[in-house]
């Protein structure tokens, strides 16, 4: 029983539940930071130690938290955990954080993080909610890296920021910026939607 | 029952909770802050000295500390200006800021004895667009200002040939246009900053 139950936390996010294209949560940093696979990747790790450390902590406190003050206890752990990674960033891999900017603070507002504590860590176990968390982040982290690989290689020609087409590629300047990842991010729930999911639907 | 509607639960317990919370968060975040100072600094300290090397055309290993040799061994700062000593000669560089299109570009330019000719152009700092304007980090774009004179004139990406002609950057040429502003301005400023030793 309570093997599924981890099981099940942990598959739900991937799939039918994903973060991104099932609840569009996220959208913002989705949009912004797609453009590159490295500078997502990043982004990502990040957005997975957020979602996985605080949702586990706020699960810790959630027997002592007065209930009408529990945003601010939660944005304010969100927070903390956001500055560590800007931090770390900043010290080990600075050309990273130069890179990423104001991005990685911006981790504090995506919805993901707070919308897991709500609907998920107040009412469950620290290790199953940090289970939870880690699985939303992996979710969003890997449509990010979708979206990023087809804009990547559209936008600039390249993966990883090696050359990968030759001179006869025409960049798509429009990938490269926001409306792009509008665009790859619509396709893609859409095919997933129509395809996938269909059954789910019904 | 009578316990969580008291007037400790309702007031003085989310005060006193909300506060303990803030302060361990602070605590911590400063604590790791501090620790990591030090370390932040050098490495921002090693960015605009590496953009110098650039700008000077002084050879360097890539790495926090041959960065910090080749600066010591060949770069003097003057007021406003430093002075490279290269194997091919001395070099002129010049720090500058311009606007941009979303914040200040900031570079380091450098300039042969004759205070004309770029002897390379190193960018410090800039917030252009990602795969876009960004674009004017990369070397191909820089480096394109070694042995160039300004007034500059913008010309397609990848068809340059004069000596006062730069690529501009397919898809961001409002970047581009502010890019060769700031080279055209900074070449006019170099004989002053310089000449004021």
């Amino acid at each position: 029983m309570a093997k599924n139950q981890i099981k099940k936390t942990f598959i739900e996010p991937l799939g039918k539940n994903n973060p991104v294209f099932v609840q569009i949560l996220g959208i913002c940093s989705t949009l912004a930071v797609t453009n590159k696979l490295q500078n997502t990747m990043v982004m990502t790790l990040g957005v997975m130690f957020t979602t996985a450390l605080s949702s586990w902590t706020i699960s810790l406190l959630r027997k002592h938290i007065p209930s009408r003050i529990r945003m601010m206890v939660e944005t304010m752990v969100i927070a903390t955990y956001v500055i560590i990674v800007d931090i770390v960033l900043k010290a080990y891999y600075p050309e990273m954080w130069k890179q990423l900017g104001p991005y990685v603070g911006l981790i504090i507002t995506n919805c993901i993080v707070m919308g897991r504590i709500e609907a998920f860590a107040l009412q469950n176990k620290p290790m199953l909610s940090l289970i939870d968390g880690l699985a939303s982040g992996l979710g969003y982290t890997y449509v990010l890296l979708a979206i990023a690989f087809i804009r990547e290689l559209l936008g600039t020609g390249s993966l990883w920021g090696i050359k990968i087409l030759g001179s006869w590629w025409t960049n798509w300047a429009i990938m490269i910026m926001p409306p792009g990842g509008f665009f790859v991010l619509a396709i893609l729930i859409w095919i997933i939607r129509e395809t996938l999911m269909k059954e789910a639907k019904k | 029952m009578k316990a969580q509607e008291s007037f400790f639960h309702q007031r003085i317990y989310p005060l006193l909770f909300m506060f303990l919370v803030t302060l361990f968060c602070i605590l911590l975040t400063a604590g790791l802050h501090l620790a990591t100072q030090e370390r932040a600094t050098s490495n921002e300290l090693a960015f605009t000295r590496r953009a110098v090397l650039q700008a000077g055309g002084v050879e360097f290993v890539n790495t926090t500390a041959g960065i910090e040799e080749a600066y010591q061994s060949s770069i003097e700062a003057k007021n406003g200006y430093y002075i490279a000593t290269t194997k091919t000669g001395t070099r002129y560089v010049i720090p500058a800021q311009g606007p941009g299109l979303w914040g200040t570009i900031s570079v380091m330019a450098g300039f042969e004895q004759d205070m004309k000719t770029f002897s390379g152009m190193a960018i410090v700092s800039q917030n252009e667009t990602p795969g876009l304007g960004a674009r004017i980090e990369e070397p191909w774009f820089t480096s394109q200002f070694a042995g160039k004179q300004a007034p500059f004139t913008l010309v397609d990406e990848g068809s340059n040939s004069g000596t006062n002609e730069i690529d501009a950057i397919t898809g961001a040429s409002r970047t581009s246009e502010f890019f060769r502003n700031l080279a055209n301005k900074v070449a006019k400023d170099a004989p002053s900053i310089i000449g004021g030793k």
